[in-house]
C-alpha cells in the first residue's frame, strides 16, 4: 500500500505534475474585485434630456464599450449614488440598477421588443400563483387566502378567466388571454420590458410582476407572495438567517430595481401652467 | 391630509436609508438627495404625476427606499456569514443560541 503511493509520486514529480498547483489545491480562484479608484461621481447633462455619469471626469461605460447614456434624470442620479455606495470596492454584482441599464443599452442577447414580448408570455402558463398544493391543506388555505384576490384583480383587469390549479396538472391559457396580454404588453417601451423581464424572471410570475407595476401591492408583499410555501415552511421547521434571509433580501433588491426602473423609464414630465 | 403624513413618513425613510449608503454617513454629501427633494416638492400639490394615479411618487419613493435597504441587508449578511473560514466554538455557539458551560447564564 505504501509503496504504491511512494511510486504514485515519484511518477508525477517526473512528470513536473506535482507542482502543478492546481493539482492539490482545491481553493476556487476568483478574479480580484476592483478597489474604488475614483473619489467624485457626478451627473452631467449634455442637452436634449440625455444624462451621463461620470467618475472624477471620466465617463461610465457599459462592458460593451458603449457611453452609459440615460434618458432621465432621476434615473441617472440613481445609478450615481449606486457608484457613490460603493465604499473600497466596487461590487458589480450588487448594482442591478447599473446591470439592467447596460443590459439595455449593449443588448448582449440580441433581442427585440417582439422576441421579449414572446418570452413573457411563456410565463404566463407557469405562474408560480396559479400551481396550488394538494399535499399539504394548512398550505392549501394560505395560498388561496392570499393568491386568489390577486388572480381575481387579475381577471377583472384584463377580462380574462384564468384559473388556477391543484396539484401537478398544467394550466394552460387560452390564446385569447394571451392576445390581450400581448397588446397590454405592447404598450411598455423596449427598456420597460426588459425590467419586467427581471421581475418576472426573480418573481417566477408574470401575475405578481403586473400586480406590482400596476401599484397593486408593494415589492415586500409581492416577494413574499413569490416565496409563499418557503415562508410557510420555514414558519414550521425553522429560519436560517443566511440562506432564507439572504435569499429574500436578494430577491426584494432585484425585484425593487427592475421595478424603479420601470417607473423611471415610463415617466415623462408635462408641466402646466395655469 | 392622510397621504401627506404619509408621503412624509415615506421620503424621511428614504433619506435614512440615503444616509447609511454615503461614503461619509452625511446626507450633505449624497449626490441623490437635492435632486430628490426637488422632485417630491414639485408633486407636493398632487402626487398623482401626469394625474394618472393617487400616490404614484409615494410608490416610487418605497420602491426606491426598498431596493436600498435590501441591497444594504444583503451586503451586511453577506459580509457575516460568507466564506469566513472555519468558526471558532464561541462563534458557533453563538449563531445558533447556545451558551458554553462556563458562560455566566
Amino acid at each position: 500500500m505504501n509503496r504504491s503511493i511512494v511510486h504514485y509520486q515519484s511518477v508525477l514529480s517526473t512528470l513536473k505534475i506535482y507542482n502543478y498547483p492546481l493539482f492539490f489545491q482545491s481553493t476556487r480562484k476568483y478574479p480580484a474585485t476592483p478597489k474604488r479608484f475614483y473619489r467624485k461621481v457626478d451627473v452631467i447633462s449634455n442637452g436634449n434630456n440625455s444624462y451621463e455619469i461620470t467618475l472624477d471626469k471620466k465617463k461610465v461605460k457599459t462592458p460593451g464599450g458603449n457611453v452609459l447614456k440615460l434618458y432621465n434624470e432621476t434615473l441617472a442620479f440613481a445609478i450615481a449614488t449606486e457608484w457613490d455606495a460603493q465604499k473600497d470596492i466596487i461590487q458589480r454584482s450588487s448594482m442591478h440598477l447599473t446591470a439592467l441599464c447596460n443590459t439595455v443599452i449593449d443588448n448582449p442577447n440580441k433581442t427585440d421588443k417582439h422576441s421579449l414580448i414572446t418570452n413573457l408570455l411563456n410565463f404566463l402558463d407557469t405562474d408560480t400563483v396559479l400551481y396550488y398544493s394538494d399535499e399539504d391543506n394548512e398550505l392549501y388555505k394560505l395560498q388561496l387566502k392570499e393568491w386568489m384576490p390577486i388572480l381575481d384583480w387579475f381577471n377583472e383587469k384584463f377580462q380574462t378567466n384564468i384559473n388556477p390549479v391543484r396539484g401537478i396538472s398544467f394550466s394552460c391559457c387560452s390564446e385569447d388571454v394571451k392576445q390581450i396580454f400581448e397588446h397590454y404588453l405592447n404598450s411598455y417601451s423596449f427598456p420597460c420590458l426588459h425590467g419586467l423581464t427581471l421581475a418576472v424572471e426573480n418573481l417566477k410570475s408574470i401575475i405578481l410582476s403586473v400586480c406590482c407595476l400596476n401599484q397593486k401591492i408593494s415589492i415586500e408583499k409581492a416577494v413574499l407572495l413569490s416565496r409563499l410555501e418557503e415562508e410557510y415552511q420555514t414558519e414550521n421547521w425553522g429560519r436560517i438567517e443566511w440562506s432564507h434571509d439572504l435569499n429574500l433580501v436578494d430577491l426584494q433588491s432585484r425585484v425593487s430595481a427592475a421595478l424603479t426602473f420601470i417607473h423611471l423609464n415610463s415617466e415623462f414630465n408635462v408641466v402646466k401652467t395655469m | 391630509m392622510m397621504s401627506q403624513t404619509n408621503a412624509f413618513f415615506v421620503i424621511r425613510q428614504l433619506l435614512s436609508e440615503l444616509r447609511k449608503i454615503t461614503p461619509t454617513q452625511k446626507l450633505k454629501h449624497s449626490i441623490i438627495v437635492p435632486h430628490i427633494l426637488n422632485q417630491c416638492r414639485k408633486y407636493k400639490v398632487t402626487d398623482a404625476q401626469l394625474c394618472k394615479k393617487r400616490g404614484e411618487m409615494i410608490f416610487l419613493v418605497n420602491t426606491y427606499r426598498c431596493y436600498l435597504e435590501s441591497t444594504r441587508r444583503y451586503k451586511e449578511l453577506l459580509e457575516k456569514y460568507h466564506s469566513k473560514g472555519e468558526r471558532s466554538i464561541e462563534q458557533t455557539a453563538d449563531m445558533v443560541g447556545f451558551k458554553l458551560p462556563h458562560d455566566p447564564k
